[in-house]
């Protein structure tokens, strides 16, 4: 009769041991699962949704793919908009020795706006604006919103992209200065329709604010990154409101 | 419930509250995130304003998008208080100066756009603003006549396309898409923005588009 009793205390000593290894495992299980369901809907929404808000990397189909580096065609045609386009001489040397934009100016921190909704930059050197003049930005491709560095100033370059009647390919872009990807700040000598979207993404200027921008922005030199350029929804008394920035 | 059915509940309820979970951070996640950076602004000096003699001559000029020509245009008031309004065109290169337009006014005013020139500054755009309606004239920026047949200095752009299209509200011509292309806007019923058309200057076409400008 003891050892019975003694085999149904093993028994029961086993048997009250086992229910809390099953929950630990049940709870681990249980934790695993929710976690592994939970990640596996948030990516999957996020791949869904995704795609609406998602920022073009190339402003110009063609010529991003192909080539971002300085060309200068000159006695070239080029197309916009199904018409033939005549592109300005560009003249290697033709930069002034100082710049015009800050020339009595203190020195001081560069940094440009972009306002999207107004269609205007403003360009400051310290606290004081340099530069205000209306712009052309995205109408075809979405203009990126968010903070930038000018990463490369091209003095001209070709730009292509587009396709059937909105194709383009136009020779002797100028004074071009790229900030995220290939959209840049530029000049734009096909159109006249500043202070209102004309563009595939850039950011169109008169070709004369171009000039000035470009002589008077810095690019990037060793370590140090070029001129700030800040692309905003709204720029109103100094505050840059970005929604959904991309960086 | 037998412990079979309750686990099966536990679990189809933890399988519910993740992907809600999961769901609901992605959505969170892709909530657009607003940021703002902001610039000091030098503050300006406010000067009080001293009474000045009202000018014999009262000067406005756009310069081309090239820098290379400029559109001027001079206001004079006259003895009977009707205003002359003389456009010139100066190329910057040579300084030539080319009349282009003179018209004296008694209650309308005309003005220069921002978007004057066109791509190629062969042609220009100026406006002529009446107490209701601010209109749109083409013409040639080396003031030859527009029309070399008839002789017409300037094409009236906003009356030939309310002539063509009486259904709708004309808003503004608002600059050149290429360099005989003038974009004119419209305005709906309600106020918001209609259809755009382009103006083709030599020909005068008036071409619908697709898109909205």
């Amino acid at each position: 009769m003891m050892p019975k009793k003694i085999h149904s205390h093993k028994r029961s000593v086993k048997s009250s041991s086992r229910p809390k290894r099953r929950d630990t495992a049940f709870i681990i299980s249980r934790l695993t699962l929710f976690f592994g369901v939970a990640l596996l809907c948030f990516f999957g929404t996020k791949t869904l949704i995704k795609p609406q808000d998602a920022q073009p990397t190339c402003a110009n189909s063609k010529s991003c793919i192909s080539d971002l580096t300085e060309h200068i065609d000159n006695n070239t045609v080029g197309v916009f908009e199904g018409k033939k386009v005549m592109p300005p001489q560009i003249d290697e040397a033709a930069l002034s020795d100082a710049p015009v934009l800050g020339a009595n100016t203190e020195p001081g921190d560069k940094h440009i706006f972009v306002d999207l909704s107004t269609q205007t930059l403003y360009a400051f050197q310290g606290a004081k604006q340099v530069l205000k003049t209306f712009i052309a930005s995205g109408k075809w491709g979405r203009t990126p919103v968010g903070n930038f560095h000018i990463w490369e100033k091209l003095k001209a370059t070709r730009m292509a992209g587009g396709e059937g009647a909105d194709a383009y390919d136009l020779p002797n872009v100028p004074w071009v200065m790229y900030f995220f990807h290939d959209f840049g700040l530029h000049g734009a000598y096909w159109h006249n329709n500043f202070g209102h979207v004309m563009s595939h993404g850039c950011v169109n200027m008169r070709q004369v604010d171009a000039k000035a921008l470009f002589e008077w922005a810095d690019g990037p030199d060793g370590s140090k990154l070029g001129t700030p350029v800040s692309i905003c929804n709204q720029f109103t008394n100094g505050q840059c409101m970005q929604d959904n920035p991309v960086q | 419930m037998t412990i079979r059915h309750q686990i099966e509940v536990e679990t189809f309820s933890i399988l519910l509250m993740a992907a809600a979970v999961g769901t609901s951070f992605a959505f969170f996640n892709n909530a657009p995130k607003i940021r703002n950076i902001s610039v000091p602004v030098m503050a300006i000096a406010q000067v009080s304003p001293t009474p000045a003699p009202l000018p014999k001559a009262v000067v406005t000029s756009q310069t081309s998008p090239d820098g290379s020509k400029k559109l001027t245009m001079t206001q004079t008031i006259n003895k009977d208080n009707s205003k002359t309004f003389a456009f010139v065109v100066t190329d910057s290169a040579t300084n030539d100066v080319h009349p282009i337009y003179t018209v004296t006014l008694t209650d309308e005013t005309m003005s220069i756009p921002y978007n004057a020139f066109s791509p190629d500054n062969k042609y220009v755009f100026i406006q002529y603003n009446a107490k209701d309606e601010t209109q749109a004239w083409a013409m040639r920026a080396d003031g030859q006549p527009i029309n070399a047949t008839t002789n017409e200095q300037y094409y009236n752009v906003t009356s030939l396309f309310t002539q063509k299209y009486a259904n709708l509200t004309y808003d503004q011509v608002t600059g050149w898409a290429s360099e005989t292309l003038l974009i004119i806007l419209t305005k709906n019923a309600d106020g918001s923005e209609g259809q755009s058309f382009w103006f083709e200057v030599p020909s005068k076409a008036i071409i619908p588009l697709a898109t909205q400008f």
